[in-house]
């Protein structure tokens, strides 16, 4: 298995609901704030953006970088967790 | 060029896919990004247009090539693209990558694979210009520092070779052999093209042995002499093991 986090497991293993931004891998207190005043406060709505590039890695790594400043490493583990997300309940 | 931010979003779509930037639809949480993407990439392709002149040959040669482009999509699609597409799309792709010049199709396939391509004078030129040299002759400059890493190789188009040489040193030219001037001080004499192997260096000084040849003869000639010795003082077996006992 690669190596993914506790909180990408837990993430992808259920439907998504109503968890806040701060459950995507990759997200933390900071970025999760700064997401929510750009007005992605529920992790489907940064869902939404990731459909909307079409799941895209490399648009959607550019769009985490500059509305939130993710570095590399958060940008990865946040497309990831998306995406296997996708891949289990889309 | 008119503010990306007045431009309908029809008309940014339209600007994405003349500049070959893979996207999905122009909304408002996209827009940002997209208009971005397409900044960087205006401000690469006015990079690459005010470039020195032989830059300028390379894009009149680019027109040229176009028609080569189709022929020459198998050859192609063996780069990192990893498709034939024409190289009008790529660029952009690849100059968003970081590639030091503009020449999308041939550059990954040189970079990463050291292939000789039938395009002598689109990359010839570039490549020279970036080495800055001032003359486009072949063989006059990148070969005295490569001479040492030098592999034979029977390419004719070898001015493409000094830019990625640099990074992999065994990429040659013919021609460069044939300046035996430069070359005499090398270990490699200039018939070794020719000749396609590498006859000659056994008259250079162990080049390339730990062992010296005639140290590897003497061990040999004794191994054959200690088993010649063992062969000889063996018994030779009975002709006839069932004599009778008297």
């Amino acid at each position: 298995m690669s190596s993914t986090s506790q909180k990408h497991k837990e993430f992808v293993a259920e439907p998504m609901g109503e968890k806040p931004v701060n459950a995507l891998a990759g997200i933390g207190e900071v970025l999760g704030k700064r997401l929510e005043e750009k007005g992605f406060d529920k992790a489907y709505v940064v869902l939404g953006q990731f459909l909307v590039l079409k799941k895209d890695e490399e648009l959607f790594r550019d769009w985490l970088k500059d509305t939130c400043g993710a570095n590399v490493k958060q940008q990865g583990d946040c497309y990831g967790c998306l995406r296997e997300w996708c891949d289990s309940f889309l | 060029m008119a503010a990306l931010s007045n431009k309908s979003d029809q008309e940014i779509k339209d600007l994405l896919d003349e500049y070959g930037i893979k996207h999905g639809p122009v909304v408002d949480t996209t827009r940002p990004l997209y208009e971005k993407k397409l900044k960087e990439a205006m401000a690469k392709a006015k990079v690459t247009v005010t470039k020195p002149s032989p830059d300028r040959t390379f894009y009149r040669e680019d027109q040229e090539e176009v028609t080569y482009v189709t022929c020459q999509t198998p050859v192609r699609s063996e780069g990192p693209s990893g498709d034939g597409k024409p190289y009008m799309r790529s660029r952009p792709e690849y100059s968003e990558r970081d590639r030091v010049d503009d020449k999308p199709y041939s550059r990954p396939e040189y970079s990463e694979r050291n292939r000789v391509d039938d395009k002598p004078y689109s990359r010839s030129k570039l490549e020279y210009r970036e080495r800055d040299r001032v003359d486009d002759k072949p063989y006059s400059r990148s070969k005295p520092e490569y001479r040492e890493r030098d592999r034979v190789d029977d390419k004719l188009y070898s001015r493409s070779r000094p830019e990625y040489s640099s990074g992999r040193q065994y990429i040659d030219e013919p021609h460069v052999y044939n300046t035996p001037s430069s070359s005499s001080s090398y270990s490699k004499p200039t018939p070794v093209m020719k000749s396609g192997g590498v006859v000659k260096k056994e008259n250079t000084t162990s080049s390339g042995r730990l062992i010296p040849l005639w140290i590897q003869f003497l061990v040999f000639l004794i191994v054959a002499g200690f088993l010649y010795f063992i062969f000889t003082n063996m018994e030779s077996a009975e002709s006839s093991p069932f004599n009778k006992i008297q």
